[in-house]
């Protein structure tokens, strides 16, 4: 899989809303429409300190290149780490921090 | 500037007198009005010719800040080297010399309730009704870095004004090094002219091809499609190779940040892109004299009634050209050409007894040049319904696709409408 | 009939563009014709290669627009434009052209 692509502030005052953008360059081939052998991704994953901030279960409907743009509050300085998992079950990950300034 | 009907008009009136009677307002001459005309582009100027054949008791005053009119459409080909800055320039004499009393001055500021603008030289003008072409606004800013004096380093060419901004585009252009990489960064919808990037990504091609072949064109865009790519598409492909690489947003082609000292584009996802060049095509809105006058809503367009183009927010302020939300016709010369009449004629209604068009029909055509001989186009028809303006299904479309051997006819023909469509609606607009 | 509309019609071009709605006609010829000077020439004179539509002969106009519908007429673009307009807007069309001068 390709190399995820994330944004999001170096640092954050505390409370304050931070966005985060993450663009994963992916076909999502359904397999239904051609003849194309099927290629899915089927769960993205943020988390904050290791728990789970938000979470997408990707359908047939799901467009290629999916990009997420969410947002957080930021209450304590932050370990991210992002995660997209194949059908076939193997996943790719990015990790970032957040600073408290 | 008052004029009756002469001799010949009325002698044909009575010899027709059993149709005069649904005419009523032939029969009130002399209650003339005044119509006021913010903007001299495709959209004011229009309306200004329009008024002046077709209401000719009404007075006609057209402000606009610039002594001649630069054409955005077209201003690619000179990046193409296939125009002069001359042939896209404008004179206003030809609507003076049908009675339009054309002011340069910018308008600085609308009073609705009091039916006035107040122009830069501090002069007021009284209207009865008034029509607002003011164009775009640029979002300084709204790409990090991107403000006026970037622009004298990376030009938008966005807008005509003096013709500086084209000028400086093609000056850089052929002021680029040997094997250097041209930038563009182009806006997500709505914008002006929507597939103007595109052509101008061809025409700088075609200026490269010849001058520059192994110089390249990294295209960032904001979205992820456009207007007749899959015709753009193709013509690059035939015609420049690998000289132009289009990077959609899914490919992180949305630029957030410019550092024009550094010449970097700075995308979404924080990757640095060295340029030679840039053309930066920044995020838009309806320009300040209509935001200011309260015309605009959040999303910086003007609402309009879409049968009349009054201005939702205010009575007597028609607003045509790209400042309106037309939607889903597009931001193009085409439409504010069309548009302009039927605010003109909506706008006149009462006061000439001339009724308003009430089930307008409309189509657009864009023309682009993607080569030498080499146009394609795309049309579509528009009118009312339940929701407002409509496409009208089954109609319009692209040029016909197919590879250039087929197609070499269909292109060169397309190319020298192209041509036709740009002497003919500047014909409509100053002769 | 037809011969009183064609006149009522000369009548609406000597009287700066008098539209046939105005003497009870269907669609609003003048209007419609608006959008066409944008390539057929300010007042509908032609442009280079581009068609006078000034005083073009009623059926052939119909004729002409029924074949652009139909891709039955060599055509790059008023195929696409001709199938967006009903008949009466065509017919309002050849009213006000065949009137022109």
């Amino acid at each position: 899989m390709s190399t995820p692509r994330i944004r999001l502030p170096e640092s954050a005052s505390e409370g304050e809303e931070i966005e985060i953008r993450t663009l994963l360059t992916h076909p999502m081939i359904t397999g239904v429409s051609s003849d194309d052998p099927r290629d899915m991704l089927t769960r993205f994953e943020a988390r904050m300190n290791g728990e789970t901030v938000f979470a997408y279960d990707f359908a047939n409907g799901s467009a290629a290149n999916p990009t997420f743009i969410f947002f957080v509050r930021a209450a304590a300085p932050g370990e991210f780490s992002f995660t997209w998992t194949h059908e076939d079950g193997q996943s790719v990950s990015a990790e970032e921090s957040v600073r408290i300034s | 500037m008052t004029r009756f009907l002469t001799r010949r008009q009325f002698g044909t009136l009575v010899s027709a007198s059993a149709a005069t009677l649904a005419m009523p307002g032939i029969l009130r001459a002399e209650n003339t009005g005044r119509l006021l005309i913010i903007g001299g582009g495709f959209g004011g100027a229009s309306a200004a010719r329009f008024a002046r054949i077709n209401y000719p008791d009404v007075s006609v005053t057209l402000v606009e800040p610039q002594t001649s009119f630069v054409t955005c459409p077209y201003g690619n080909l000179i990046l193409g080297g296939k125009r002069a800055l001359s042939d896209i320039t404008h004179s206003y004499d030809g609507l003076r010399a049908r009675g339009v009393d054309v002011i340069h001055d910018r308008a600085q500021e609308i009073d609705a309730d009091g039916h006035r603008v107040t122009l830069a030289s501090g002069d007021v003008l009284d209207y009865d009704k008034l029509i607002l072409s003011p164009g775009i606004g640029l979002r300084w800013n709204a790409i990090e870095g991107y403000d006026e004096a970037a622009s004298e380093v990376f030009p938008h060419a966005w807008w005509g004004g003096d013709g500086s901004q084209i000028s400086l585009l093609r000056a850089q252009l052929e002021a680029l090094p040997e094997g250097g990489v041209v930038g563009l960064a182009i806006p997500d919808n709505p914008f002006r002219c929507p597939p103007g990037p595109y052509e101008r990504i061809s025409m700088i091609a075609h200026h490269l091809k010849q001058a520059n072949p192994t110089a390249k064109i990294l295209a960032f865009d904001a979205k992820e499609g456009f207007a007749k790519q899959g015709l753009f598409e193709n013509a690059w492909a035939e015609l420049y190779g690998d000289m132009i690489e289009w990077i959609p947003a899914s490919g992180d082609g949305r630029i957030m940040r410019v550092d024009p000292g550094n010449k970097l584009f700075i995308s979404e996802f924080g990757e640095e892109h060295s340029v030679d060049m840039g053309n930066v095509i920044p995020p838009q809105y309806a320009a300040s004299i209509a935001r200011d006058a309260g015309l605009a809503n959040d999303s910086g367009w003007v609402p309009v009634d879409p049968r009349t183009f009054e201005a939702e927010a205010a009575s007597d302020i028609h607003v045509i050209g790209d400042a309106n939300i037309g939607t889903p016709m597009p931001k193009s010369g085409y439409i504010a050409n069309s548009t302009a009449k039927t605010a003109v004629t909506a706008a006149l209604a009462e006061m000439s007894g001339r009724p308003a068009w009430d089930d307008p029909v409309y189509f657009n055509t864009c023309y682009s040049h993607a080569g030498e001989d080499y146009g394609i186009s795309v049309a579509a028809t528009f009118r009312l319904s339940e929701d407002g303006i409509a496409a009208t299904p089954d109609s319009g479309g692209v040029s016909l696709q197919g590879d250039l051997s087929e197609m070499a006819r269909t292109r060169r023909l397309e190319a020298r409408y192209a041509d036709a469509w740009y002497d003919s609606i500047t014909d409509d607009m100053f002769s | 009939m037809m011969r009183q509309k064609l006149l009522a019609a000369a009548v609406a071009i000597t009287c700066a563009g008098w539209p046939l709605t105005a003497l009870g006609g269907d669609a609003d010829g003048h209007m419609l014709a608006q959008a066409c000077a944008g390539c057929h020439g300010a007042d509908w004179g032609g442009q280079g290669p581009i068609s006078d539509l000034r005083g073009y002969d009623h059926e052939a106009f119909l004729r002409a627009w029924a074949e652009f519908q139909a891709d039955e007429r060599p055509a790059t673009i008023m195929n696409r434009i001709a199938r967006g307009y009903s008949e009466a807007e065509i017919a309002a069309l050849a009213d006000y052209f065949s009137s022109l001068e």
